[in-house]
């Protein structure tokens, strides 16, 4: 078992969304940005799920922009959520970075999904 | 200066690393009693300036990262350490471009930072967060800008670009 896991689950069909769970930093990114880059490659849209994610850097950020702005060239929907009860070591870079509304991020995952599919991906 | 060394964490810089400082910082936090919103913004003021060592510091793998932390009277005073070229960007580098959000975002979660260091002399970042908190650092200290379409940090961009 890998302590801080990110997998793929396209049980939601045209959506994936990319789980991920821990500590993520520059250590991790790298493995995200496959991730992502798998994601962007299924060609549908896509949700990055930090629910169980309970710290991420600027390092995760840039790895996020720069999907979100792939997605965007490529007319997929991005969407990231964080879960009902956000851990602060998530809510609080995205809270002052000023990213919400700019990934967007939402709360449930089901609502991400539903936006992504519509094609969603931040102001 | 006031207070002591009482931890000195020296450690190859590599990106292996920074969760390790993670995980000695709040053993240290936890030990003095800090708030769990003070020490989530320990922990990422301190990741931002490992990784800016880890990504800027040096032109090999063959530097070291140094973590200091002082426990004093007004608070805990976190000092990340190289010995290496000096802040610059490292463009020639592989992995993709760093966002440039780790000295605003430094700025606005710590009480108190300093920055130090010239070409050739390595680079000294000092922070330092207080037991009890008058306001939030980041009101002080906003991150201003948003993502430029090259993908770095714009400071100068309005939000929500």
């Amino acid at each position: 078992m890998e302590a801080n896991p990110i997998v793929l689950d396209d049980t939601a069909g045209d959506v994936v969304v990319v789980v991920v769970e821990g500590e993520h930093d520059i250590y991790t990114a790298p493995t995200l940005r496959e991730r992502l880059d798998e994601a962007l490659d299924r060609g549908g849209g896509i949700v990055v799920d930090l629910t169980a994610a309970t710290f991420v850097d600027s390092s995760v950020l840039g790895a996020l922009l720069d999907a979100r702005r792939r997605a965007l060239e490529a007319r997929q929907g991005f969407v990231v959520c964080v879960g009902e009860t956000v851990e602060p070591g998530v809510q609080r870079i995205l809270d002052i970075t000023g990213l919400v509304p700019v990934l967007p991020v939402l709360r449930r995952r089901d609502e991400a999904i539903a936006a992504a599919r519509n094609g969603a991906s931040g102001s | 200066m006031t207070g002591r060394p009482e931890v000195l964490l020296t450690m190859p810089a590599r990106p292996e690393g920074v969760g390790v400082v993670r995980q000695a910082l709040a053993g240290m936090a936890d030990a003095l009693d800090f708030e769990a919103s003070v020490l989530a913004d320990m922990k990422m003021a301190v990741t931002e300036a490992c990784t800016n060592v880890v990504v800027h510091a040096y032109d090999a793998d063959s530097g070291t990262l140094e973590v200091e932390m002082l426990a004093a009277e007004e608070g805990l005073t976190i000092v990340v350490r190289d010995h290496g070229s000096g802040i610059q960007p490292r463009p020639a580098r592989s992995e993709p471009p760093a966002l440039g959000l780790g000295l605003p975002l430094i700025a606005a979660l710590s009480d108190a930072f300093e920055l130090r260091g010239s070409a050739g002399q390595g680079t000294e970042v000092r922070m330092t967060f207080a037991y009890s908190r008058d306001g939030d650092p980041a009101d002080a200290n906003p991150v201003t800008g948003t993502v430029g379409i090259d993908g770095r940090w714009d400071p100068d961009a309005p939000p929500h670009g």
